[in-house]
């Protein structure tokens, strides 16, 4: 009985441990609708996307991702800052799309 | 003992079956003037994307309003044209135009030409101007007969608040025919098809006017559904302390003034809830109410410029994650 009981604490601790490390946030970097890379949002990193003569350069910071260069003309892809999550970050002109793996968030965004 | 063993087992049973992974893939598309994801499940050659991908390319070469060279740019050149979409988008439009007591109407695009909003070249026009563009809105200044669509001089339509909507029901058919089940972002609008393989409820995020990366409320639904949003903040202009969105209220021919930040509407049809998104925006937190209360083919979530978030009934047990008003009938 002891030993089943300690079985099951055992195997609690292991889900609870095997779920939270399957939180840690990553990022898909998709250029002209293939992808190019999953990056972790722990890691710091700075790297630069270029598609049909257009770039978009991407920063990895503090658990964030954000476009911090770009020569679309609008650079709305500028303007959705520095994020963790929600909504992806798009930009059209260089057909650049950062989408986040958040097992957590819903299906989909609607707006 | 026994059932110590047992409780054990059932335990291991549920914990393999957490692990099982739902297999989908999601494909990146850039269409119809936006980005696109179709999530679709056990698509394993990846045969499904490519059709939907290649039809909605079609698509946006039919009905792009921007492309000199799509079918509709044609259409507003030459003043006719013969194409079955065309004709049955147009037809949609009018019906809808007539049960929204005008508020969805399909010819206010030389309206949005004047306030710039094509180029983002935004500017207020003069009340000479507006008066002038007035004159050239209004669905009985297009005419449907078979699959040609005639237009009267001056008339121009632009289908953006019916386009992607259409898109959601045609690449629904298509998963519908493939026997598969996904949800599909067709730039904002969302359609899922089929029932979810893990056997939960779809779960789709409304976005947050004030910060659109993040969002205020997740609406839960079974099997096949549009959500379409319409809201302020998507593109919009400020001029002397006033904020110009891109929704126009065709009576005025100028941007809504509401008072509300956006609507989502979940109906069976896509290019219904498209429709009615924009129609229910127009008319307000009253009037889209009172509407809904008189109708039975759609649900909706209203957010206010106070952020309350308002829903029909029918969404009474599908919102979550947020708290809200119940609208009845």
């Amino acid at each position: 009985m002891i030993l089943f009981g300690g079985l099951f604490v055992l195997l609690l601790t292991l889900t609870l441990l095997l779920s939270t490390r399957s939180d840690a946030k990553t990022a898909e970097i998709y250029s002209g609708g293939k992808l190019l890379r999953t990056v972790e949002l722990s890691q710091e990193q700075q790297f630069t996307v270029e598609y049909q003569g257009g770039y978009n350069t991407i920063t990895v910071r503090d658990g964030k991702i954000c476009v911090t260069e770009a020569s679309c003309k609008n650079h709305q892809c500028i303007a959705y800052g520095a994020k963790s999550g929600g909504a992806p970050i798009i930009c059209l002109p260089n057909r650049l799309l950062i989408r986040f793996c958040d097992r957590n968030a819903p299906d989909a965004i609607v707006g | 003992m026994k059932r110590c063993l047992l409780f054990l087992c059932v335990f291991l049973l549920l914990l393999s079956g957490c692990g099982k992974k739902q297999t989908y893939t999601d494909t990146p598309v850039f269409a119809m003037d936006t980005a696109m994801n179709l999530r679709i499940y056990a698509d394993t050659d990846g045969a499904a994307a490519t059709e939907l991908s290649s039809t909605l390319q079609a698509l946006e070469k039919t009905l792009s309003v921007t492309d000199s060279e799509s079918t509709l740019s044609t259409l507003n050149r030459s003043g006719t044209v013969q194409n079955a979409e065309l004709a049955y988008l147009l037809q949609t439009a009018q019906e809808l135009s007539v049960r929204t007591n005008g508020a969805l109407d399909v010819t206010v695009y030389p309206a949005v030409r004047l306030w710039g909003f094509t180029g983002q070249t935004y500017r207020v026009p003069s009340a000479e101007e507006l008066a002038a563009v007035r004159k050239l809105i209004g669905s009985d200044k297009a005419s449907v007969s078979g699959e040609t669509v005639t237009l009267q001089k001056g008339t121009l339509l632009d289908f953006g608040a019916l386009a992607k909507g259409y898109a959601a029901d045609r690449c629904k058919a298509l998963l519908e025919a493939r026997g598969l089940c996904g949800v599909l972002s067709l730039g904002g609008n969302v359609q899922t098809v089929g029932d979810k393989p893990d056997g939960s409820p779809w779960s789709v995020g409304i976005q947050n006017p004030d910060d659109p990366s993040t969002y205020v409320a997740a609406v839960r639904v079974n099997g096949s559904a549009a959500l379409v949003t319409s809201g302020d903040y998507q593109r919009y202009f400020e001029a002397d302390g006033v904020r110009y969105c891109h929704i126009f209220d065709p009576a005025t021919a100028a941007p809504v003034q509401s008072d509300l930040r956006s609507v989502t509407i979940v109906a069976q049809s896509g290019v219904l809830a498209d429709g009615l998104s924009t129609a229910l925006f127009v008319m307000g937190l009253e009037r889209a109410t009172a509407f809904w209360q008189s109708a039975n083919d759609f649900e909706a979530v209203l957010i206010d410029t106070d952020g309350a978030i308002y829903a029909t009934e029918g969404l009474e047990h599908a919102l979550a994650e947020c708290e809200f008003t119940v609208i009845r009938r």
